[in-house]
């Protein structure tokens, strides 16, 4: 992770209106972001709480009410950011009637990639993602989990230095969130920027380095995932090979040194328990940043 | 061969102009300024509402320099990926029912359409030539209007607009993509159609032996034999042998066979020729002379409401004029080849069935040398055609040449043609006499009225992406057929636009229908008639005005008229509708850009 910002967002507001212009949802307020190169950033947030939304912003899918998406030190609306960046929607949006491999050469030639760095991309991103067997099937005999899979192929296309993930392990099965993880892990130890958005603690809490918390569009908590799960004033202490009587004694066990020392450090609390908190709190008194800490 | 206006060379037309109209280069310029700004006004307001007067004006200036920008940026591989694409899509949405949906058709003209007809290629030509122009125009409405909101409906464009690609690669990828199916449903309707017109027009004949006398000349030697054929196809030939045995059939029906004396009474009869000509007429300028020998522009009129052909009367000095440019041997080295169509007006009925009688002189524009008249019968509205000996003699007897003594130096010939039955009358259009050009091939005019049937698809499917980019599928269909309806009747349009047309704008019309009040009657005058007048004339008709400036004349495009009456289609006339579908795919395609640019994408 260095100090370069990739992804920025000042005051990003989107408020959706109907047909005549009357405003229906006030899906984001006045979001500000900063992800930095190399790292793995989280948007965390139950449903409909504007994930979505910010991600559509970023990609200029949509436009902002008010403030602005920047991209690369560009604005959304560029196209030329796009050359840089992958993204992986919420669900598949390709086309059914395409094959994995026509999918894969078809967006290679979007990038106006030249025929033999887009065979080599096609055949090692189909290698990647475990569809050789399917290369030649239509998508739409695709179950969910291979289509997620082509899906992720296809962000990747280009070999992007920013992937945006719109809840990348929805949809799959536990085997297959693992093998999502372990090659976010995998992007990210290749120096990629990841943006992932979910409402799933386990995957944010696995692969994030920091994560952003919203709520009815309010951005209610940010900063590092390490650091937001510390819990300063408790100690925990994990012992191995301890009799009843040391039970009885651990203090003193511990004190004198007598038992072998595992572990001696801040314990977290699960990513769940804060979350629930943030929601908790904030349906209790909404407008403010939740206060946990 | 109807021909209301003359059809200007290429390059006058692309340029300059002519018949009342700007050429079509500088009018292009007009018409896309006057868009730009029109779009300029509205994208500016559009943004100041948005963002407040200043910023919108910021957002206005950005989307248009990045847009440039963007068009500069346009990758070939992309379109052409994008192409892929809407061929692919095609193909799944099984535009291949259109070919079983023609097939069907045709075998329906099999059943109904009657080869015994006094032009049968006519009737064939025209009924597969309309079949395939709607049906392909049909077919680019659907596929062009449902695609793009297909896209946006199943939500795969957010992975086309999120790579790399200029929203103007999207519109001109669809075009192209939808071009490509649509020319090969095209070709192959069009070869289908022409080989089913030849083989349903393909017949032959027998001799009828019975028939058969010899031909003997004044001093007794037989110098051939005459006859006719066998009834086919409702109809026969008459033909006369000559000599050698050989013999063109009489024209029936359009066209003749050859026959060959193969032995005393056996012959060979060729298949039908001249069912599918290509006719390459020069025309001349046409003007008249009234029955008091006053030179006139048009001749009078018989009452018919459509002026196209005016008349002159017969046995009178009235007469009608051609003057033809470049005359000479370089036509026809023995003789010069003429056409005349003739309308005939009988203010009584005579014989019925009977031709009218006129005649024919050339005359050399300059030293007013005449030949002897020529008579004809003419028969109404057919193409007769005439060939003029080079050896001539003058009304008093004396021996001319044609090309030598008739033709002015710089290749002028004046021919004229005059009614010769009292009460009679013949009308007359400049295109109704033209000097007989070698014949074009068939095919190749065929093939290039096709052209302009696809000429025609091209710019309904680039006005079906077009708006597709904003509307929902269904909607961008009525668009895209409403856009073809109001092609069709551009003209009406302009003529009400322009007040040349009875009754008033639309306004004024409607309360006429409801008044019951006829076109010609004078409303009368008040508050309510000034208002109708009023809003017509400074918010209607404006508005027709501009919308019929961006109309393509949907009418003047299709040359089946060409290709069923057995002319040729001049390439002239095709270099202007192929030039004409491009400016509307550049221009539609750059609406199309920014439509897509400004359009969020996700909601
Ligand atoms: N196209 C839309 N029109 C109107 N409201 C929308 C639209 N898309 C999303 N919303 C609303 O905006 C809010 C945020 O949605 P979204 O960003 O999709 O949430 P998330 O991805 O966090 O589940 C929700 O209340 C949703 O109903
Ligand atoms: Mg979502």
């Amino acid at each position: 992770m260095s100090d370069e910002i990739v992804l920025q967002t000042r005051a990003l507001t989107k408020v959706y209106r109907d047909f005549w212009g009357r405003q229906k949802v006030r899906a984001l307020k006045a979001l500000d972001l900063e992800v930095y190169r190399g790292e793995v950033f989280g948007l965390l947030g139950p449903n409909g709480s504007g994930k979505t939304t910010t991600i559509k912003l970023l990609l200029g899918l949509l436009f902002p009410t008010e403030g602005e998406a920047l991209v690369f030190g560009k604005p959304a609306s560029d196209v030329g950011k796009n050359e840089r960046l992958g993204y992986l929607p919420e669900e598949s949006y390709l086309y059914r009637f395409l094959t994995a491999e026509e999918t894969l050469d078809f967006y290679g030639r979007l990038f106006d990639m030249s025929p033999t760095v887009r065979n080599e991309r096609v055949d090692s991103l189909i290698k990647l993602v475990g569809l050789e067997r399917a290369r030649k099937r239509q998508l739409q005999e695709y179950s969910k989990g291979m289509t997620r899979r082509i899906g992720l192929a296809q962000a990747l296309i280009n070999d992007p230095e920013l992937i945006l993930l719109d809840e990348p392990t929805s949809g799959l099965d536990p085997i297959g969130t693992r093998e999502m993880k372990d090659m976010i892990l995998r992007l990210k130890d290749e120096g990629k920027t990841i943006v992932m958005c979910s409402h799933l603690l386990a995957d944010v809490q696995d692969v994030c380095d920091r994560i952003a918390i919203l709520h009815q569009g309010e951005l209610k908590e940010l900063g590092r995932v390490d650091e937001l799960l510390t819990v300063a004033d408790v100690t925990q202490i994990r012992a191995r090979n301890l009799t009843t009587d040391c039970q009885n004694e651990i203090r003193d066990v511990i004190a004198r040194h007598h038992g072998e020392l595992l572990a001696m450090d801040n314990p977290t609390t699960t990513l769940e328990e804060l979350f629930l908190t943030i929601v908790r709190d904030s349906e209790a008194r909404p407008g403010r940043r939740a206060g946990v800490r | 061969m109807v021909l209301e206006q003359q059809l200007l060379p290429y390059f006058q037309w692309l340029l300059y102009g002519g018949n009342g109209e700007l050429g079509a280069l500088p009018k292009f310029a007009l018409v896309f300024l006057g868009l730009v700004m029109a779009a300029l006004v509205v994208g500016y307001a559009i943004a100041a509402a948005r963002h407040g007067l200043l910023r919108g004006g910021d957002v206005t200036y950005h989307t248009i320099v990045d847009g440039l920008r963007e068009i500069v940026d346009t990758s070939p591989r992309r379109i052409w990926a994008l192409a892929r694409l809407a061929i692919k899509e095609s193909l799944r949405r099984r535009v291949g029912v259109a070919l079983g949906v023609y097939f069907l058709i045709l075998l329906f003209a099999n059943w109904c359409l009657s080869t015994n007809h006094q032009d049968p290629a006519r009737l064939y030509l025209s009924f597969v030539l309309t079949a395939t122009t709607y049906l392909v125009i049909g077919v680019a409405v659907l596929l062009s209007a449902f695609s793009l909101p297909g896209d946006f409906k199943t939500k795969t464009i957010y992975t086309v607009v999120t790579k790399p690609v200029r929203a103007g690669e999207i519109i001109l990828g669809r075009i192209i993509g939808f071009a490509i199916v649509m020319t090969v449903l095209l070709a192959l309707m069009s070869v289908a159609s022409y080989v089913f017109v030849v083989r349903s027009l393909n017949h032959s004949h027998d001799v009828e032996v019975d028939s058969l006398e010899k031909i003997v000349d004044a001093s007794g030697n037989v110098t051939g034999r005459s006859g006719r054929t066998t009834a086919s196809a409702g109809h026969f030939h008459e033909f006369r042998l000559d000599a050698e045995g050989f013999a063109t059939t009489s024209t029936v029906n359009g066209h003749t066979h050859e026959v060959e004396a193969v032995g005393d009474n056996s012959f060979r009869i060729s298949g039908p020729n001249g069912f599918i000509r290509a006719r390459v007429p020069q025309y001349g300028k046409l003007r008249f002379i009234d029955r008091s020998g006053a030179a006139k522009d048009r001749g009078i009129s018989v009452g018919n409401e459509w002026t196209y052909r005016s008349f002159i009367d017969g046995n009178t000095p009235a007469t009608a004029i051609w003057t033809f440019d470049d005359v000479g041997p370089h036509v026809r080295e023995d003789y010069l080849p003429l056409a005349l169509i003739v309308r005939v007006f009988r203010t009584h009925k005579g014989v019925v069935g009977r031709p009218i009688q006129g005649e024919l002189r050339v005359r050399n524009p300059d030293t007013g040398a005449t030949s002897d008249p020529f008579p004809f019968d003419a028969m109404d509205q057919q193409v007769d055609e005439y060939n003029i000996n080079r050896e001539l003699t003058t009304n008093n007897g004396q021996p001319i040449d044609l090309y030598d003594d008739l033709v002015t130096k710089d290749g002028r010939l004046e021919v004229l043609v005059k009614c010769l039955e009292r009460g009679q009358y013949f009308g007359f259009a400049q295109a109704d006499c033209y000097i007989r050009m070698p014949d074009g091939s068939p095919a190749a005019s065929y093939a290039k009225v096709c052209v302009s049937i696809w000429v025609q698809a091209v710019i309904v499917i680039a006005v079906g992406v077009t708006i597709s980019t904003v509307v929902s599928g269904p909607v961008a269909l009525l668009f895209a057929a409403g856009f073809i309806i109001l092609g069709l009747w551009r003209q009406d349009f302009v003529d009400i636009a322009t007040g040349k047309s009875y009754g008033g704008g639309p306004a004024e019309s409607v309360y006429r229908i409801l008044t019951q009040a006829n076109v010609m009657v004078r409303l009368e005058e008040g508050v309510l008639t000034t208002l109708l007048v009023g809003f017509d004339r400074f918010f209607a008709k404006p508005i027709m005005w501009a919308v019929a400036q961006f109309l393509p004349d949907f009418s003047a495009f299709s040359t089946v008229g060409y290709a069923a009456e057995g002319y040729n289609v001049p390439w002239d006339r095709v270099f202007q509708d192929v030039t004409t579908c491009l400016a509307y795919v550049v221009g539609l395609a750059l609406i199309g850009y920014f439509l897509l640019r400004t359009r969020e994408v996700a909601r």
